[in-house]
């Protein structure tokens, strides 16, 4: 349920509800905060079994919990943390239930006197999606209960703690946000390299958590305060809210049996005074600190207030693990090819549930340049939403560049953005009511940027004037839904001017207008421009160097094109982005004025060509060595005078089926069967280009990995040569539920399915599966494979047929779809 | 009690032992090959933070299988008890690439194809060698405990179940100070990770392992060539 598009009850924020007037000021910047120390270490000076669930200690010792809490406050902790950092109902199990730990750790925490009581949520204890197994809406709604709990029970602060995954970080605050009306702290943890585990920096960790409206971001656990010092650096450079630091006390040794710590208390307190003075305001400790490193911070903070501090906003936009930021005449690229209008083959892909083709446009323009990648799922045919999010899922996972989430559809929006790692931009609204009425609250809940089209109702309007007058419009609307003014960034839309000529250079005034006027960002897609005309790219490459000259932050473009490239590498030495023109030096060094065409092939070399059975003995020859390079222009070659099915009947397959026979015999390994799979692929892939029929025409087939197991490399090698052999691969990936099997095979009229399994734990989900195939989808043959599976074995779980390896699968499904 | 993860940057990958996991079994490899699997070891070992930890307990054998002191871990099965026999104490440890490396091996296996099969390769050595610095680490502090360590014993193997894998990591701290977490089914993420248990002893022990107890024993394919998956 998605609460703003589809009207699920949504807390008014405006309505926090804050403790008392010194915890205002706290929030406003006014005043310190101490909070406490280690409640794990002390738990486990009081003799806690390793392993034990120490949350369960409030119900069944709370004199000992209330006792820790009560020593923290007798050294000076104005808050004191609830013993709930992992009661949430994954990890408790059956033990308790999560509103029985929380009703316990709160009083407990109440009864020690203490100023005010933050209730501590951790991470869930499993890693989400893509990554690890458990989805973004079980965490949110793990946290969810936890958050319920603590408002219900009397606490004054969320404190969301020790997160390394930013999205895990998102589903808590979300949680907290849309279910209670108290503060929410957030603080991540952060390893020697500067950034958590999965790879978030703290710019990105507190410019994301920020955005996302929490009422004070930094750092728990990790390191020693001394090596935490970068890190709380970058925080203070770019959050908007007070800042925490919860440092450990130093890392922990085991010494004779016992944990020691290497930092002391004074030494604690010297590494943290800078951090004050730099504008730190709450402090407090982690692993290892005691009440006498509260001792210690409290009378440091005494009678102080928070340093004053000046951040200076900026236009950002976020993955989990990068932050592009526009400063001064900054400018950067968001690549275009990622939408279905105009692009058949994307679209077909699409339709048919294939997003890994979005995936590759995703690598090749990260690889190519882009800053920013836009994402755009808008077919009429399709489930905007799911396939959205999902899709946007999929390319962070491969992809660590931010992304504009793009779609007319405010559910598809919030759907995607939702469950985005990071913070993105939203493409667009307009100057409609309707469009303003329904996404602005989108982007302001979900803390994104935004992207304002300057039109409205009544369409485009030709001049700059009322362009202008749209987009003040628009700012006006985002400054009343509290969207700070550096998150809106206003696209002035071109027009094709062989069609509309005399409107170019008001486009261009109107981009300078807007920045002059309203001192917003601008962002424009540039290729609607030569809309008609000839030499497309020289048309694009003039306007988009007009349009920087003019302002321009953010083209929307395809960074593939090498024109456009030139022209964005050209300018960032112009507007000394590159400083010293290094990078621009480094690619241009050798520069050929001849323009290699986007996207045709590299000519083959010079000397006479070869006749078609010379090329038709290398193709043979560099598959079956694996020789993957030579390949496409191999096939080139042979298409001179060959047509595709025979280059495949009577080379490709030839060679693979070569390659399958020395695999079979021991003389080639895995590798070298995979490495001629590769270069068969390549040479599928020229064909494919030609006249797009010459595969995919031999049937499909479903393949998965099945539930419970994550190890999916066999898997992935079986589709590779399934492909290879001309099949439709369709590749539900690990983790996969029966049900799932069962509804693709039907949906897809398929009648080979491939089933793997690597665990003797997870077989009997293969069995299931197997069941469940031959119950639903009687037609539908089983082949199964995975390292811990015999011929044997395979029969008495009912498959089909057992493939020892990806060569027999091949075979097998030859047999059957022949 | 935790105890920080330890690391080093110079952890090295076996390249032959990368080889033998994808099957190589003599065969002739081209220059192009050696140089692509030179390559994803060298990629694997840049992008991967490999960490360890362990702790050391005393063990009792119980009627529902080795307790292990002051922890919640209870080790059920035959198989460990036997790896236990006489043992005075036992060592919990885990090993793992990082989820760095978990990122690039799923990014690879977007992609397909053998670099994605070379790079897994890479890493499971690379937690090899993870596990095996994780390992004298343990043998040292054994050696000056006059204590004398046997091999390491993983769950999944032989009958010690999996369902085991929270417990460690639990006890460990592994998910705080090496983002080791386990899923439902108690696989662990990074899957490039190790778990395992080695027994401490008064008497000098035979520190290699065997196929016996191993589950893959009757269709393993290193096995059957004489070249099993420990050295």
């Amino acid at each position: 349920m998605l609460p703003i598009t589809e009207g699920a009850p949504l807390r008014d924020r405006g309505n926090l509800r804050v403790k008392d007037a010194y915890l205002q000021g706290v929030l406003e910047g006014r005043n310190h905060l101490v909070f406490d120390g280690a409640m794990g270490s002390m738990l486990q000076a009081h003799g806690l079994a390793a392993g034990e669930i120490p949350e369960l200690l409030c119900l069944s010792d709370p004199d000992a919990i209330r006792g820790i809490h009560q020593s923290y406050v007798d050294a000076g902790s104005q808050v004191v943390t609830t013993n709930t950092f992992g009661a949430n109902e994954r990890k408790l199990g059956d033990a308790a239930t999560v509103d029985e730990v929380f009703e316990a750790a709160i009083s407990c925490a109440r009864a020690s006197g203490a100023r005010y009581v933050a209730a501590d949520i951790g991470p869930t204890g499993a890693l989400l999606e893509p990554m690890g197994t458990l989805p973004f809406d079980e965490a949110y709604e793990l946290f969810r209960a936890q958050a319920v709990a603590a408002e219900r029970f009397g606490a004054d602060i969320v404190i969301i703690e020790t997160m390394t995954d930013l999205l895990e970080a998102k589903a808590a605050v979300l949680a907290a946000k849309e279910h209670t009306s108290l503060p929410i702290f957030a603080t991540m943890t952060f390893d020697e390299t500067g950034r958590t585990f999965l790879g978030t920096d703290p710019v990105t960790a507190a410019t994301t958590l920020c955005a996302l409206g929490v009422q004070a971001v930094g750092v728990n656990c990790s390191l020693g305060p001394q090596a935490l010092q970068p890190v709380v650096a970058d925080i203070l450079s770019v959050a908007t809210c007070p800042v925490i630091v919860q440092a450990n006390a130093g890392m922990p040794q085991v010494r004779d049996g016992q944990t020691v710590y290497s930092t002391t208390p004074d030494d604690y307190v010297a590494a943290v005074r800078p951090m004050i003075e730099a504008g730190a305001a709450i402090v407090g400790g982690c692993c290892g600190t005691t009440p006498d490193y509260i001792a210690r911070i409290a009378r440091e903070l005494e009678g102080r207030a928070p340093a004053p501090r000046s951040v200076k906003p900026a236009c950002t936009i976020t993955s989990a693990q990068r932050t592009v930021t526009l400063r001064g005449r900054e400018i950067a690229v968001i690549g275009e090819r990622i939408n279905p209008t105009g692009r058949k083959k994307l679209r077909e892909a699409l339709i048919a549930g294939d997003l890994e083709m979005a995936v590759g446009d995703a690598i090749a323009q990260a690889e190519a340049g882009a800053d920013v990648l836009d994402v755009n799922a808008g077919l009429p045919d399709i489930d905007e939403a799911s396939t959205l999010r999902a899709l946007t899922g999929k390319i962070q996972a491969a992809c660590t560049l931010p992304l504009q989430i793009d779609s007319t559809d405010p559910r598809a929006l919030e759907a995607a953005v939702r469950s985005y790692a990071g913070k993105p931009l939203v493409n667009s609204v307009n100057g409609a009511q309707e469009t303003l009425q329904a996404v602005l609250p989108i982007v302001k809940h979900y803390g994104c940027a935004v992207v304002g089209l300057t039109l409205d109702e009544d369409g485009i309007p030709p001049s700059a004037e009322e362009r202008l007058a749209i987009a003040e419009r628009i700012v006006a609307a985002a400054d009343a839904h509290g969207i700070p003014r550096h998150d809106v960034l206003i696209d002035c839309l071109a027009l094709s001017t062989a069609t509309n000529q005399r409107e170019t250079l008001q486009i261009l005034d109107a981009i300078a207008l807007v920045k002059q006027r309203l001192g917003v960002r601008t962002v424009l897609g540039v290729s609607n421009i030569s809309f008609g005309l000839p030499a497309r790219p020289v048309v694009n490459a003039t306007f988009l160097a007009g349009a920087l000259a003019a302002g321009l932050d953010m083209p929307i473009m395809n960074p593939l094109e090498p024109r456009y490239r030139e022209v964005v590498d050209a300018w960032r030495v112009l507007n000394a982005q590159d400083e010293a023109g290094g990078n621009f030096i480094a690619r241009y060094a050798t520069y050929n004025a001849a323009l290699p065409d986007a996207g045709t092939a590299p000519t083959p070399g010079s000397g006479a060509a070869p006749g078609a059975d010379e090329a038709g003995a290398s193709l043979y020859n560099l598959v079956v060595a694996g020789n993957k390079g030579p390949v496409p222009a191999a096939v080139e070659r042979m298409l001179q005078d060959t047509d595709a099915m025979q280059v495949i009947d009577e080379h490709l397959i030839p060679a693979l089926d070569e390659v399958g026979a020395r695999f079979e015999a021991g003389t080639f390994f895995l590798p070298q069967l995979m490495a001629s799979a590769e270069a068969a692929k390549a040479g599928f892939d020229v064909l494919r280009r030609g006249d797009g029929q010459a595969q995919d025409g031999k049937g499909s087939i479903v393949l998965a990995t099945v539930k419970g197991d994550i190890h999916d490399i066999g898997k992935n090698i079986v589709k590779m040569l399934l492909e290879n052999y001309g099949y439709h691969v369709i590749d539900l990936g690990r983790d996969v539920d029966a049900q799932d099997i069962v509804d693709a095979a039907r949906a897809h009229d398929c009648k080979l399915v491939g089933l793997s399994a690597l665990m003797t734990t997870t077989v009997k989900h293969m069995e299931e599966t197997i069941r469940a195939l031959h119950e639903q989808a009687p037609d539908v043959q089983v082949m199964v494979g995975g390292a811990v599976l015999t011929e044997a074995y395979a029969r008495s779980i009912g498959a089909d047929f057992y493939a020892k390896d990806a060569a027999e699968g091949a075979r097998f499904a030859g047999e059957v779809l022949r | 009690m935790e105890s920080a993860a330890q690391t080093t940057p110079s952890l090295h990958i076996d390249r032959s032992q990368a080889l033998h996991f994808l099957g190589h079994q003599g065969q002739d490899v081209s220059d192009a090959l050696v140089e692509r699997v030179e390559r994803m070891c060298a990629h694997c070992e840049r992008v991967s933070q490999p960490r360890w930890l362990y702790r050391i307990f005393p063990i009792e054998h119980g009627q529902h299988g080795v307790l292990v002191q002051g922890t919640t871990i209870v080790l059920e099965g035959s198989d460990i008890a036997a790896h236990l026999d006489g043992a005075r104490s036992c060592a919990i440890m885990a090993a793992t690439c990082g989820l760095a490396n978990e990122r690039e091996l799923q990014r690879l296996a977007n992609s397909g194809g053998v670099d994605a099969l070379l790079f897994d390769a890479a890493g499971s050595a690379l937690a090899e060698a993870a596990a095996d610095a994780c390992n004298a680490q343990i043998v040292e502090e054994a050696h000056a405990l006059g204590l004398h360590a046997n091999w390491r014993y993983g769950p999944g193997y032989g009958d010690l179940p999996l369902d085991v894998q929270p417990a460690i990591i639990r006890v460990l701290g592994a998910d705080k100070y090496a983002g080791l977490t386990a899923t439902d089914a108690n696989l662990l993420v990074p899957a490039k990770s190790i778990t395992a248990i080695v027994g401490l002893f008064d008497e000098p022990q035979d520190s290699h392992r065997s196929c016996n107890s191993c589950s893959f024993s009757d269709f393993c394919n290193l096995k059957k060539a004489g070249t099993p998956c420990y050295r």
